[in-house]
């Protein structure tokens, strides 16, 4: 019960230094360019184009969510260091785990917030020229918040590592570029020799699987069905092991680091 | 009496920024007493900061020992009895003074309504009732050491480790303080500070500790040493002769004597000489010596 109400204290106050700095209002923002942009669609005739925009829509979540996501957990750790500010916490009587845990769990809810809020007014953007989502939109918000929690958990480990610039540089170039790095790897091991091929695979494990969460196009098409249980499951194994793993690498690294 | 702190041939190193490794504690042992008030004198850089962390487990020794009332130093037990004040205050600027005291309040245990009273409490205590609800970014230096000092007195700790107690406070800040940490001393808080204000150290404390380029240089009882420093300065005319008690002496005017004398007795001894040879005591005037005067020497001597 206690370290419920420590991590609760600490992840709250990530969020209310995201809302504060007001990182979230630059989605809000963003959400009414959306509608604006939507009106100019509206002007010229959208009707045709719903599954274009449909997609476009879920590609502009999808972009910006990432964004609120690695922005806001690459600061957590290093900006405490710097700013001083993790003596204070420090000094309390709570492992250096709950201080991860919790500030992982601000992150999460700080993203997951956005991405929230940003696809409410898209939905509003979009009905406003009745283009409507189907329910299977409700399996693709589950599958990107959970994608959503592995790219907090990734982008934590690596701002424990490195400078918060070149962790966050990081953290883009796999999140917009580990598919393409998996297909090469993929294809790469098809041609390559016994030991290549294990080594290929065994960095492509490695890799954060990012598209798997990614549900737009299913999301952007019509008449499309939902997904069998049993993916949002594997994704739901998925999401735990490899957030869980970043988290116990990145405690790895701060549990004796000195401050 | 049981130890507050227990620290035994400490070492402590860190790397720079050139990637040189910096002996920054170099086998220093040392023990407070639960119930004194110790102040940890040294000059910039000797090394008082990093054994502080080393109490709170911010870094861990390369070498030796530290305890915190029988619990190794940095491990949750020993923290939930100590308050701990660092020596740059920055708090989240993004919230308010009672935030942050609800934020850390949380943290070490409290909650509900007992920690919302605890906090208006403290935030009373320190002055900041009326910027409680302030961002702390519009708070001066001198109000975030405030802050400061109220999240380190949260959870009534029985240990007070304050790193530049007075940094950025002004004189009248620096009174309240006193009147803080005395209250807290009279309810049987042990506190343990390093600070530059040496007259506020000698109003505060029962013994000092004095270290030098991460070395034990001294540790003296207040009281003992205001004494040793204290001297009297008697001006008088006459023959009376003082030599024997004391070298320090001058003539300024022709006939007319200045002599120091360290103790009392000596002051004592060389007035009935003066009456007894005829002469004229002029004046008496007892100095207390100067802290700052006997830190320079300490320090100069161990260098």
């Amino acid at each position: 019960m206690r370290k419920i109400r420590c991590w609760n204290a600490i992840a709250r106050a990530v969020l209310l230094e995201a809302l504060r700095r007001k990182d979230l209002w630059v989605i809000a923002i963003l959400g009414f360019i959306m509608i604006l942009g939507a009106s100019a669609l509206g002007f010229f005739g959208v009707a045709g184009l719903e599954v274009f925009v449909k997609d476009l829509s879920v590609t502009v979540l999808g972009l910006f969510s990432t964004i609120v996501a690695v922005l806001t957990s690459v600061r957590l750790l290093p900006d405490e260091i710097r700013n001083r500010t993790l003596y204070p916490l420090l000094a309390r009587p709570i492992s250096r785990f709950d201080l991860l845990f919790g500030k992982f769990l601000g992150a999460v809810f700080a993203s997951w917030i956005g991405f929230l809020s940003l696809s409410f007014l898209t939905a509003i953007a979009l009905l406003i020229f009745h283009v409507q989502f189907e329910w299977v939109m409700v399996q693709y918000l589950v599958a990107k918040m959970m994608g959503l929690v592995v790219i907090c958990a990734v982008t934590l480990a690596l701002s424990t590592f490195m400078t918060p610039q070149a962790g966050a540089t990081m953290s883009f170039v796999l999140a917009f570029g580990s598919s393409m790095m998996i297909r090469g790897l993929v294809m790469a091991s098809d041609s390559a020799s016994a030991p290549m091929k294990g080594m290929f695979q065994v960095v492509n494990a490695m890799l954060p699987q990012y598209s798997i969460f990614d549900m737009g196009s299913r999301a952007a098409n019509i008449g499309w069905s939902a997904a069998p249980l049993w993916v949002m499951g594997a994704l739901l194994g998925y999401m735990v092991v490899y957030s869980g793993a970043m988290l116990v690498l990145s405690w790895s690294k701060f549990r004796k680091q000195a401050i | 009496m049981s130890n507050a702190i227990w620290a035994e041939d400490l070492h402590v190193r860190y790397r720079a920024k050139n990637g040189k490794w910096i002996e920054a504690v170099q086998g220093l042992s040392f023990q407070v007493q639960a119930g004194e008030v110790v102040g940890f004198l040294g000059p910039n850089g000797a090394g008082k900061s990093t054994t502080l962390k080393a109490l709170m487990g911010f870094i861990e020794p390369c070498a030796g020992y530290c305890e915190i009332f029988g619990e190794p130093a940095g491990t949750l037990e020993s923290r939930t009895r100590v308050g701990y004040l660092p020596e740059v205050a920055l708090y989240y600027p993004f919230l308010s003074p009672l935030e942050t005291l609800t934020l850390y309040g949380e943290l070490q245990g409290l909650h509900g309504r007992q920690l919302r009273t605890e906090a208006l409490h403290l935030l009373e205590v320190v002055g900041l009732a009326d910027a409680a609800t302030k961002r702390n970014k519009t708070l001066s230096k001198g109000m975030l050491q405030r802050v400061g000092i109220a999240q380190a007195l949260l959870g009534e700790p029985e240990l007070l480790i304050l790193d530049e107690v007075t940094s950025g406070l002004d004189p009248v800040g620096r009174k309240e303080l006193r009147h803080i940490l005395h209250a807290r001393r009279d309810a049987g808080c042990t506190l343990f500070f390093s600070s530059h204000e040496l007259s506020e150290v000698e109003m505060l404390c029962d013994r000092i500790l004095l270290i030098h380029n991460g070395k034990f240089v001294e540790e003296r009882q207040i009281p003992e040493l205001k004494a040793e420093l204290r001297n009297y300065e008697l001006t008088y005319d006459g023959q009376a002769s003082l030599l024997d008690l004391t070298e320090d002496w001058s003539e300024p005017k022709p006939g007319e004597y200045v002599a120091r004398f360290h103790s009392k007795e000596a002051l004592i001894e060389a007035v009935d000489r003066i009456h007894q040879s005829k002469g004229k005591i002029i004046d008496v005037v007892a100095q207390e010596g100067s802290l700052e005067d006997y830190f320079v020497e300490t320090i100069g001597r161990a260098a």
